[in-house]
Formats: structure tokens, sequence, C-alpha cells
């Protein structure tokens, strides 16, 4: 048996089963895949077709002579032929030039439905007029075999006269096809054939798209699928997954096959070349093509992105036309950044995330990782995950349309600021409320526009403008409710005012201002799904907290009892991590890491402030423990052991973003007690009748600092470290100008147990072990 | 009528009335029945009947049952028919039986081979697609002078429509052999004449 006899048998045993399956493969185009056992297996096929005594007609074995005349014009030779036809170059004797005609193939004559759909679709190609679409000048008389005659394109097939040519050069080159193809498109037209070698190339680097909508297909609904008339399928590198499965084609075929092309000019190969048939509707329908940058380093990866979106196996994620392929296009080649967000990335990292996630899991396992790098790689990978949101992060680079978007928003917004608070601008009344909110119905006009054509980054960029326009406008909609007394207006400081000639504006509008702007922030959030929304409203809430302060009186507060202030941010703390950790169970993590920090930052002022200002606090410390006089740096000491029950509490509720909470609580915790121990000693120090207790202040010090350095270990603290090494110092010094001023052996004391601790930490093991083995 | 209308056109055309659509069903798939049905008829019944009877009886049948049927996917209107001509090859050998209990013969459609034969109820067949065709019948003659397992290779992808999968698994051998055995037996075939 030779290796050749098997090849052919599996060849045949292949065709088989495409027949089984229903399907009519095209004889001329299923041999030339086997270019090496053509010549045997040609033959082999025809004998099994030509059994049931009915198929020879199809075959075309029978290959028609070549007509000497078409149209009147003399036909020189073949340029070639598939199963659907030839083409001829012909002469047009007349005109003196060459023209190309395409005739039905001669099987097909017979066929009167098709002969008339090819008829029609030439007489409709017709019509057309394009610079880059190849001209058809007439269609052949009736007495004639059906054929048509156009013009005659001396090319050589597109990547091949590309091949020399840089990739912007290619680039500037294939956008006037894709444009060509849109131009098809809009006509109804697909090609569905779309190839290098119907893309002619001529020597002023013209490009004529050529051969289109002339693979006719017979519809057939019913069936749902289309079948080829017994049709060459052209060369399957270039189809698109429907197009293989045989499933429905529309234009989004033409922007896969443009895909592929992009592709081949951006690697040298086409993504899907599989030797046989079945291989190659797994790989298109199946396989993610090789990222081009792998093949490729000098592909930009913003032509990546247009490639793979192009490559998309859903039609649906694919360019919907090729108009939208032919604008990203243009946007590279104006270096502005692309739309393309391809799914294959985020497939390709989804798959890897997974088994990296896994690794690492192992990793932590097998302990060849610190929990503490095992969390942080954790949290890297989480974020890689949220790919949904990637779109994001590439808005916050900068390209000239991004800067000029931005600084426009920021303008506006400025422009907005300005017009409302100031008094002397002249807008007053209904006319500056309309004003202000048809400033802010622009950008959301604009953005939600853009989203709708899925112009993510700029969209989001009009979107927070009208977010941010948005309270001005309500400001200015909402009366100043003048004559309630209660309410305080935030700005009555009358110096400030005489400079600035401020619009009077009160608590309540500024409060009814921004919990009226929260349900839009709310609705854009689930509109676009950005996070970004959440940020802003974490910071409404945050400013609709500190205002609301502001209209139960914080100002009177603030010049007769300052720590009520604080006391009241409390509250406030309280809500936001609760919204957090409500976020965070609900799964929006990335929403619940807005709330948080907020809830940090006024828990940590709310606190700081008590200890500081609240006179009731300190009453209350020096009544219930007389020792500490109500001095303040106990105060901090008792919110030390707060910070330490809320650490220790995050920790036990175990959330990914609670732990972080629980890490900026113990992050505070070393400088409030180091830092009350040191003013505890200095405070008693200038005071004669408390001497014993300053030396205390003074010998407790550099102990809780060493204390501090080594509870670093446990929770990788760094920060206990840093300051425990930076307070022990300090102790130390204050020691030695205090209480030691006059013992020259102190120095040496600490040289000595720090040599004698650094040998011990050199010799641990052994040490340890003969303590061990001592005991 | 073109080649590349799908049988599922025709299907439904005759469905909705249109006669010489089941005619054209018919021209498609007669050679590849009569083939069928010529091996799977036995000695017994083939003394008796001409395979045209019992494809004449198939397309009867199908004629009636078309209502029935239920299109799948392209082949499937194949397998049915060769499932009722398995129908009718057990129908006429238990008629055979009864009729060797009777002592009566086989009372068989009229043909030309059998101009006697009652007139089968089927109007729609045109005449012509009775006459057994020349290419048939020389398809056959070659087809017979084939070693037996380069015949059934044949038989079971070509006539049956099977793909090579089922074709290994009816045979008992593996794809791969199936796939040498049908190249060697198309290259047989082909030195034929």
């Amino acid at each position: 048996m030779s290796t050749n006899d098997s090849l052919i048998g599996r060849a045949i045993a292949d065709w088989v089963d495409r027949r089984a399956a229903g399907e009519h493969p095209a004889l001329d185009e299923y041999c030339a895949q086997y270019p090496d056992i053509a010549a045997e297996l040609r033959p082999q096929l025809e004998a099994f077709e030509s059994m049931s005594g009915r198929v020879t007609a199809d075959l075309p074995a029978a290959a028609s002579r070549i007509p000497d005349q078409l149209s009147g014009y003399r036909v020189v030779k073949e340029l070639g032929s598939g199963g659907m036809g030839s083409v001829y170059l012909a002469m047009d004797d007349k005109l003196g030039r060459p023209v190309a005609i395409k005739m039905l193939a001669a099987r097909h004559q017979a066929n009167e439905r098709l002969r008339e759909r090819f008829l029609q679709e030439a007489r409709a190609l017709a019509k057309l007029s394009h610079p880059n679409i190849v001209r058809i000048y007439g269609l052949g008389p009736d007495h004639e075999p059906p054929h048509f005659v156009m013009e005659y394109v001396e090319g050589r097939p597109f990547t091949d006269a590309v091949a020399k040519l840089s990739l912007m050069e290619r680039m500037r080159l294939l956008l006037p096809v894709v444009r060509a193809v849109e131009f098809l498109h809009r006509r109804s037209f697909v090609h569905r054939d779309l190839k290098p070698a119907n893309i002619l190339v001529d020597q002023t680097f013209e490009t004529k798209v050529v051969d289109f909508g002339l693979a006719l297909e017979v519809e057939n609904e019913s069936e749902g699928r289309l079948t080829r008339s017994g049709e060459a399928l052209g060369t399957p590198w270039y189809m698109s997954p429907e197009q293989v499965r045989g499933e429905h084609v529309d234009a989004r075929t033409d922007v896969f096959s443009l895909g592929v092309v992009l592709y081949e000019m951006l690697t040298g190969s086409p993504p899907f070349r599989e030797r046989d048939w079945q291989a190659q509707v797994r790989s298109v329908c199946e396989v993610e093509p090789a990222l081009p940058r792998r093949l490729n380093r000098e592909v930009p990866g913003a032509l990546q992105d247009i490639c793979l979106q192009a490559l998309e196996k859903d039609a649906n994620r694919r360019y919907a036309t090729a108009a939208e392929l032919a604008r990203d296009l243009e946007r590279f080649l104006a270096g502005e950044p692309v739309l393309a967000a391809p799914s294959s990335y985020a497939v390709r990292a989804a798959a890897q995330i997974r088994a990296h996630q896994e690794e690492i899991e192992r990793w932590q396992a097998d302990h060849v990782v610190l929990p503490l790098e095992y969390e942080r790689l954790k949290h890297a990978y989480a974020k890689l995950s949220e790919r949904e949101d990637s779109w994001i992060l590439e808005a916050r680079s900068l390209s000239l349309p991004q800067v000029a978007l931005y600084f426009g928003g920021w303008m506006l917004l400025a422009g907005a600021l300005l017009v409302s608070l100031l008094q002397r601008s002249g807008w007053n009344g209904p006319a500056a409320a309309v004003l202000v909110w048809v400033a802010a119905a622009v950008p959301l006009a604009l953005g939600v526009r853009y989203w709708r054509e899925r112009r993510l980054r700029i969209a989001i960029g009009f979107l927070l403008s009208f977010c941010l326009m948005l309270p001005f406008a309500w400001l200015f909609t909402l009366p100043a409710f003048p004559q309630r007394e209660q309410w305080e207006p935030l700005l009555r400081w009358k110096d400030f005012r005489r400079v600035w000639d401020l619009r009077l504006i009160t608590n309540a509008q500024l409060w009814w201002a921004l919990l009226l702007s929260m349900p839009a922030y709310f609705g854009l959030r689930r509109f676009t799904r950005a996070p970004v929304f959440s940020l802003l409203m974490a910071v409404s809430m945050a400013l609709l907290s500190i205002v609301t302060l502001l209209r139960l009186g914080m100002l009177e507060w603030l010049s007769e009892d300052t720590g009520r202030v604080f006391l009241n941010l409390l509250p406030a703390a309280f809500v936001f991590f609760a919204s957090g950790f409500a976020l965070e169970r609900s799964g929006k993590s990335s929403d619940a890491g807005y709330f948080y920090p907020v809830g940090v930052g006024f828990t940590l002022l709310g606190l700081s402030g008590l200890a500081g200002f609240h006179d009731p606090y300190a009453q209350w410390l020096k009544e219930t423990f007389p020792f500490t006089r109500g001095q303040v740096e106990y105060l901090f000491l008792i919110n030390a052991g707060i910070y330490l029950v809320l650490q220790e509490l995050c920790d036990r509720f175990g959330t990914d973003l609670l732990k972080r909470v629980g890490r900026a609580f113990r992050f505070v915790l070393p400088g409030h007690v180091l830092g009350s121990l040191l003013f505890l000693g200095m405070s008693a120090s200038v005071q004669q009748k408390w001497q014993a207790e300053a030396r205390l202040f003074e010998v407790l010090l550099p102990l809780v600092a060493a204390g501090f350095v080594f509870v670093s270990i446990p929770k990788q603290m760094k920060n206990f470290f840093a300051m425990g090494l930076l307070f022990f110092a300090i102790g130390v010094i204050r020691l030695a100008n205090d209480w030691l001023s006059n013992q020259a052996a102190w120095p040496l004391v600490l040289v000595v147990c720090g040599t004698g601790l650094m040998l011990l930490a050199a010799n641990y093991a052994r040490v340890f072990l003969k303590f061990r083995r001592g005991k | 009528m073109d080649a590349q209308t799908t049988s599922y056109e025709l299907i439904e055309r005759f469905r909705s009335g249109d006669q010489e659509a089941f005619a054209v069903l018919y021209e498609r798939y007669r050679a590849r029945l009569t083939v069928l049905i010529h091996y799977r008829m036995g000695e017994a019944l083939s003394q008796r009947y001409e395979v045209s009877d019992l494809l004449q009886e198939v397309f009867l049948r199908a004629s009636t049952d078309l209502q029935r049927f239920e299109y799948q996917a392209p082949g499937s209107f194949f397998r049915w028919l060769a499932r009722i001509a398995g129908h009718v090859i057990v129908d006429a050998a238990r008629h055979e039986d009864r009729a060797k209990r009777d002592g009566g013969v086989a009372v068989r459609f009229r043909s030309e081979s059998n101009p006697g034969g009652h007139e089968p109820v089927d109007s729609l067949t045109p005449s012509r697609v009775l006459r057994e065709g020349e290419d048939v019948a020389r398809l056959l003659s070659r087809l017979d002078a084939l070693p037996e397992d380069y015949r059934t290779v044949i038989l079971l992808s070509k006539f049956e429509g099977l793909a090579t999968a089922a074709v290994a698994e009816r045979m008992g051998r593996t794809r791969e052999q199936v796939a040498l055995l049908l190249h060697r037996a198309l290259k047989r075939y082909r030195e034929l004449t």
C-alpha cells in the first residue's frame, strides 16, 4: 500500500461524507485541494459520481469549446474558468482595446432560472459606476450563449501587488477597496467571493474589485441554506463561518472576507488555511486566529484590533457594514484611536485567566507565593477579567480628539459654573435655567448618539460632562427658598461675596440639586455599565452628606461646638460602608470600590475630629478615668483601639474589598499609638509633678515601637515596621536627652544590643534549636 | 426542470399539487433505487418480480405517503425512499410466501416485460420512467462483475448514501480501511467496461 493510495482513499472518503451530508462540492475545486494526487483522484470521483447515471451531465468533463466570437468581439483566449462559467479575453477590434467576457458555463445554460439570474445580476451590475469596481460594457444578445462584456483589468492580485509596500501604504490601498465593497453593499449586492485574486491592482496602483456578485447562489429559503449551483465554492480560505456552514450570507460576510485579506496583508498568510474542507470549516468556525502581532511585530495594535473585529466568528459582533470598517481604517490612518474592540482578546484572556488563576491557587497551596503576593496576583487577575470596562482605561490614554473632547467638556463646565455662581453674569431667572439645561442637554444627546454607534469612549466623555452639568441645571431650576429661615445660606461670608458677587444659593437648593441628579447617575450607570458613574454617585453622596450637615446647622456648630460636626460624620461613614458592602455582596465590586474609601475617609476624619474637638468626649474620659486628665492623646489611643476592632471586623467579613479597608485602618494604627505615646511623654515632662509619668512614657515609647517592629510580621504590615523603627529612634533619642542624659553607657548598650540582635538573626536556626534542646 | 432544484422544493411542489414535480423526483432517484432494490431483492424474489415492479411500488407508496414525510436534511428524502423500498421488498417476500402457500402466482403490475399485469394505480408516473434505462442496466452489470466487498462498499456509500463512518460500521472495518477499499473498488469499477 503506497502512501498515495491512502491519501487518495482519504480524499475519496471525505468526498463521500460530504455527499452523504447533502453537499454538492465542486469537483475542480475539490481536486485542486490535493494537487499531488489530483490526477488520480479526479477520475475516481468522476466514476463515483457517474454511477447514478444522472450526474454525468453535470460534470464539467464535457467542457465547452471556446467560442470564436461573442457580442461581436474576437475571443482571444480563456483567462480562467470556474464552476459557474469562464472568463475570456476578447478584442474589441473597432476600438482596439481588450475586453473581458464572462460566459455562463455550458452545462448551466439550459437552466432557465440560473440563466435569468445571471443576466439579471449582470444587468443590475451594469448600472454601477465606481472607479474601483470593474465596469460592465454590455450584455450578450439572446441568440448567443449567456455572457456579458466587461472592462479588462490588467492587474495583479492584491496581495502580490502590495508585497513591497509598507504597512501604511498597504492600508491606504486597501481603503478604496473597502469603500468599493461598501458601494456594492449600499446597492444591495453582496460580493460573496472577495479574495486577493478578485482584487486587482494595476501598474498605477489603482485597485479594482472584480468578479462580484457572480457567485450565483440558488437560495433555498425553506431549507435555510444556500446551495451553490453545483458551482465551485471559491477558495474556502476567505470564506466566512456562515458561508462555509451554508447559512444565509449578507454584507457582513464580505466584511469577514475583507478581514481575511487584511490579515493576509498584515501577516503574509490568511488566518485559516487548511488543506481539506472539513479542517477548514472547523478552523473558520471554531479556532481563534493567531494574533497578527504574534506573527509580525510591526503590526500596530489598532490595526490588529480592526482585523480581529472584522474576523469575529459571530456576524453580529463584526463591523455591521463595510462602511464601519472603512471608517475605522480611516481613523487608524489619521492616527485616531479606532473603535474596534474585538472579543477575541477577552476570549483568549478568559481562557488563560482561568488557567492562571488555578495555577496561582496551586502556588498558594504549594507555598510558592506568600499569602500577600497571592492576594495581589488574585486581585490583578480579577481586574484583568473585568474586560468589559477595559475601554475606560483606554479612554484615559490621551490622543488629540480625546484631549479636545475633555478640554471642551472642561470649558463647558467652567462656563456653567461661572454662569450659575456669579450674580453679575446677567443670566438670571428662567433664561439662565434654559441656557444651562441646553448646555447640559447637548452632551447628553451626543453621548447617547455615540453610545448607540458603539463609540463608547467618546460617548462616556460626553455623558460625564452631562453628569457634571446636571447639578448646576437643577440649581438654576429650583427656587432659592429665601423665605425659609431655618435653612442657612451656605455662602454668607459677606467679604467673600463682595469680591465675587456670588449668587445666593441656599443649602436646601444645593441639597435638592444633588439629590435630583442622582437618578441620572444611577440610570447612566445601568445604561452604560461603566463604573465611572458609580464614582460620580459616591462623590455626590459624599457632597450630599456634607450639605445635609450644613442644613442641620453645621456652620453654627463650627463656631460653637466643632466636635458635633465630626460626630455627625460618623453616621454618614456608616451609610457609605453599608452601601459599599451591599454593592460588593451583589457582585458589583468595582462600584463598591468607590464607596468604601469615602467611608474610610469619613471615619478617620470623624473620629480624629471627635478626639480633637468634641468636649463631651474629653469630659467623659476625664470623669471615667481621672488619671487621664481628659488629655486628647488618650482619646487618640481609644481611636486606635476602635481601628483595631474595625480592622479585625473587616478581616472577619472577609470580602476582598473589606480586607483592603481593614488594611487602611491598620495603616493608621501605629501612627496613632506611637504618636500619642510620644506626645503624652512630652506633655508630662514639662510639668515637674508628673515626672514619674514622663519617665513611664519615655520608656514605653521605644518598647512599644520595638513591639510594633515585630508585630509587622504576621500581616506583613510594612508601615508597622517603618513606624516602629522611626519611633524607636525618637524614643531612644528622647531617653538619651532626658532621663539618661548623664549615662555614657547608654549608647554603648544600644550598640551591643544591636550587634547581638544581628548575630542572633544570622544564627537564628542554630540558636533556636539549642534553645529548644535546652528546654 | 433543472438539476439544481432541490428535492425539498420538489416535494413541496408536489404537495401543493404539481404532478410534474413527482416525475422529476422519480427520475432523480430511479437509478439509485433500482440498484438498491436489485441487490436487496435476493435470488428467490428476483425470479418472480422485476426490479421495475418494485420500484413502481416504492414510488406509488411514496406518492401517497409523501404528505407525512418530514424533510430534515439533504439526503433524508432518499433515505426515506430506501426505507420504503425495504418495506416493499419485505411485503413482496411475504406475498410470495403466501402465494406459494395458496398455490397461486404472484400478481405483477403491468410493465413492458409483463403486459398482462394489472394496471398500476399510479397515474402520475410518466411512462418513460418505466423503461429500464440502458445506463442502469449497464451499471448493474458492472456492479455485478465486482468482487463482493467492492460492490458492498460502493452500494453503501453511493446507493445507500451513507457516510464512510456508517459504512465502516456496517462492514465492521475502520474508516481508513473503508477509504482504501473504496479507492480500490472505484479503480476496479473503472477498469470494467
